[in-house]
């Protein structure tokens, strides 16, 4: 790095990102540890409720950080959640003496909003089975710890399959409503949390209570992509659907803006079930998309194939080893994305999970890859939430922000069906308020490997793309944690003290995940 | 640990491992787990303070395919229970002697190209070994290794020393072979690293590459693969049995994951008596929601576990014939 000669006296320029950073103080380090007073009286109150708390250092240990690997923090202690019985319990348990409460799922955060800055931390995968599923309804209910990937087999066992859910084996349900859950079919089906039909919640003060677009509608719209702020959600009852595999399409391009375009073209047209891209860097983009049934499939291609710019592996291929003759100073670039290809794409096209076209379990597939290709001990995934109109140049400009900072890195696009009858819910959430009928989400991935880079240069990187959220009035999936700097900048003080508001009264001695959002 | 696998520093905490994990799918408790052990571990525990979780798994090995950090979790549990071995020395006292009287038995030595190595089980019902012998050529082409070496699987298991002396007197009469077929799941994983010159299979791979067990394999059966067998060789296996399954039209007991959900009726927690895992929940796991007119299992161990928890017929693969 060219470091410039620093004249006593004046203050230096930023060398990680200059220009990032506006007007917002840098929020990487660790919220305040709770100082554990009461901490012993209450440990023993859960004792003498029958509940198990785990305090052996090693043990609380496992839940140091989460999936991010940035934030940092332990337990005083950890409580497995086994019923809403002993969730209840313990809420009320530390409202009385003022303990805080983190509950986690997955654990797939990335900002530290399920890692505890002391305080017990609640494992609901515990709390992780299967209850009754309707084949007739269609719907099952489970208890919200699971993993997606774990519903997903006890649902095929009966020919069935979730709706949408993260591509990602082990996000938990209850962690997954709480905040959005997006998949290749949210252009379509909306976004996982809008799947909930109704939920059992433990409210912070420790009631349960069953709520949903009828009963206890209020809190159901607080729960519901309510950052864990408002109740811990131990059961859920989901819509189902028969089960099928997937006609698989893919369309490369060189550009991003015709491929978001293209993308926005069939989600408008309702072209076809699975959409959504994925690149390597801004230089190879490619378009999923994806059917159910072979008559979808044949629409598709008789309606809307011609019309989009995408071309073929091999045709993309080409034009890049064309640009690639022309600027052969870009060699290691060249080199990194045809390693990339050679190690990526069979992993996509696995025999034993794709025939004849036609991909079977494809969160499978997709997940596999996910943590083999892009996992590691940091994950920094910051994003944007656009309205359609806006959603291009968000991800044109935070592209920019990815090749400054990064020389690998991925972007992941996808849209989001809103239901209107859920716009209360939609408050303080990933949607953005201006977004109609669909919204989009892009994320910002680098690919960190197994390097370890500094919190300050990752945090400014994502402070630089929330920027751009700022500016066009977007939102963020990720806005919790080590982003919450950037909640009153985005929503506003009057809507953040609204819930704020909500949150005082529901949550007295504001135990519960109470460094996440206010 | 093989080459290429990596310690438990390497372990992202993504929870994939879990997935497959009897042990979690019957406590729910991440402590028990790959995961909880090598988040432990990365918080400086010790092998005597994961003593529960260490004894608690079933070395099922479906974990290490799953893991996307390629961590070395069989030789994890393995090295774990080792040290405590090492610490408690009583623990692994009923291997030691079991492995002594082995050194003090006599073993003839066999010419035969092709040498069956039958797991512990098989290797005490006679009629039926007799019939494995037979599927591979009979008399003159195969021989049953007199050594079975289930003394030293066991002593892999339960983290016992194995003398140098021991396994050169197991080893030696093997390296003539061209093929060994082995029964035992933790025998195939480390005979392939003592032996790399010799061809090893698991019983079920090469059972089912001859015409006599394929022509009897049904569409209506739901085939169960030994899953320590599987796991060890789980990236190339999985194409094998991919193949098989549609060859026949049978279902098997994989999961979504294409990993072999185990009973784990065989493993040393469950001779211990000390499993966490109920073996008979795992069977009923296993068929929910498959249908299937007659169960045929590689491991005979996995007979008793779903005779009990079904009245449909369950045979091994060398009942077939």
């Amino acid at each position: 790095m060219d470091i410039p000669v620093i004249e006593p006296g004046v203050i230096p320029p930023d060398h990680v990102a200059p220009d990032a950073l506006q007007g917002i103080r840098r929020q990487q380090t660790n919220p305040k540890r709770w100082d554990g007073a009461g901490w012993t009286e209450f440990a023993e109150v859960l004792r003498s409720a029958g509940i198990e708390v785990v305090e052996q250092p090693s043990l609380r240990g496992t839940f140091a950080t989460d999936a991010g690997g940035t934030a940092y923090g332990m337990p005083h202690g950890v409580v497995i959640a086994r019923s809403a019985v002993q969730v209840a319990d313990l809420l009320r348990a530390a409202q009385a003496h003022r303990v805080p409460v983190t509950a986690r799922g997955g654990g797939l955060t990335t900002e530290g909003e399920s890692v505890a800055f002391g305080g017990v931390l609640l494992d609901m995968t515990g709390m992780s089975r299967v209850l009754a599923i309707d084949r007739e309804g269609l719907t099952v209910r489970t208890e919200a710890g699971i993993f997606w990937h774990s519903l997903a087999e006890v649902l095929r066992r009966q020919n069935l399959d979730y709706l949408s859910a993260p591509l990602n084996l082990t996000s938990s349900v209850g962690g997954t409503l709480g905040v959005g859950g997006i998949d290749v079919n949210s252009a379509r089906l909306g976004c996982s949390a809008d799947q909930a039909i109704s939920l059992q919640v433990v409210t912070p003060t420790g009631e349960i209570v069953e709520c949903s677009d009828t009963q206890n509608p209020e809190l159901f719209q607080r729960v519901i992509l309510g950052y864990g702020q408002f109740g811990v959600i131990t059961e859920a009852t989901l819509k189902v659907r028969p089960y099928t595999p997937l006609r698989l399409h893919y369309f490369y391009y060189t550009s991003l803006r015709t491929a978001i375009e293209d993308l926005q073209l069939l989600d408008r047209n309702d072209a076809s079930d699975y959409s959504g891209i994925l690149t390597m860097m801004d230089k190879v983009v490619n378009l999923l998309v994806a059917f159910d049934s072979d008559a979808r499939e044949a629409a598709f291609m008789t309606a809307w194939r011609a019309r989009l710019r995408g071309h073929g592996e091999a045709a993309v291929a080409l034009r890049m080893a064309a640009y690639y003759a022309l600027h052969p100073w870009r060699l290691g670039e060249a080199l990194f994305l045809y390693e990339r290809r050679r190690k990526l794409f069979p992993e996509f096209r696995r025999a034993e999970y794709t025939r004849g076209g036609v991909m079977f379990d494809r969160t499978v597939v997709f997940s596999r890859a996910v943590w083999k290709f892009w996992g590691g001990r940091q994950m920094v995934i910051p994003d944007l939430a656009a309205s359609e109109e806006k959603f291009v140049e968000a991800v044109l400009r935070g592209n920019a922000v990815c090749r400054k900072y990064f020389r690998h890195y991925t972007l992941y696009c996808v849209g989001i069906k809103l239901r209107e009858d859920h716009r209360a819910h939609y408050e303080l959430s990933c949607v953005p308020p201006d977004a109609r009928e669909r919204a989009y989400g892009c994320e910002f991935e680098p690919m960190i490997g197994d390097q370890v880079i500094a919190r300050d240069r990752l945090q400014s990187f994502k402070n630089e793309i929330y920027d751009i959220g700022v500016e066009l009035g977007t939102s963020y999936y990720r806005f919790g944690g080590m982003m919450k700097g950037y909640v009153r900048r985005v929503f506003g003080d009057a809507l953040v003290d609204k819930h704020l508001a909500h949150k005082r009264r529901a949550d007295p001695a504001m135990i519960l995940n109470r460094d996440v959002i206010f | 640990m093989a080459a290429g696998q990596r310690g438990y520093e390497a372990c992202t905490g993504c929870s994939l491992c879990l997935l497959a994990c009897p042990v979690w799918r019957a406590t729910r408790d991440i402590r028990l787990t790959p995961h909880g052990r090598a988040r432990a571990l990365q918080c400086g525990a010790t092998a005597d303070e994961l003593a529960a979780s260490i004894d608690a798994c079933t070395l099922c090995g479906a974990c290490e395919p799953a893991c996307p950090q390629d961590i070395g979790l069989v030789a994890m549990i393995t090295g774990l229970r080792a040290e405590l071995a090492r610490h408690a020395p009583a623990r692994v006292a009923s291997v030691r002697d079991r492995m002594n009287d082995r050194m003090a038995a006599r073993f003839a030595g066999s010419a035969a190209e092709i040498r069956l190595l039958p797991d512990r089980a098989l290797a005490a019902d006679p009629v039926l070994l007799g019939r494995v012998a037979r599927l591979f050529g009979g008399d003159g082409k195969v021989s049953v290794a007199a050594d079975d070496g289930s003394d030293i699987a066991l002593a892999l298991e339960a983290g016992a020393e194995i003398s140098e002396a021991r396994l050169e007197r197991f080893l030696v009469p093997l390296r003539g072979a061209r093929r060994l077929i082995v029964g035992d799941g933790m025998l195939v994983r480390a005979l392939r690293g003592w032996l790399p010159a010799v061809r090893i299979e698991s019983l079920g791979v090469a059972a089912t590459c001859t015409a006599a067990v394929r022509d009897r394999l049904r569409a209506s059966d739901l085939y169960v693969i030994e899953p320590r067998a599987y796991h060890a060789d789980q990236e190339r296996l999985v194409k094998y049995y991919d193949a098989l399954r549609l060859a026949l039209g049978c279902s098997m007991n994989l999961d979504l994951q294409r990993l072999a959900i185990p009973t784990t009726a065989g493993c040393l927690p469950a001779a211990l008596g000390r499993s966490s895992v109920d073996v008979r929940d795992q069977a009923r796991w296993i068929l929910e929601g498959r249908e299937f007119a007659r169960i045929v299992v590689e491991d005979l161990n996995d007979i008793a576990a779903y005779t009990a928890v079904t009245d449909k017929p369950v045979v091994h693969l060398a009942q077939l014939i």
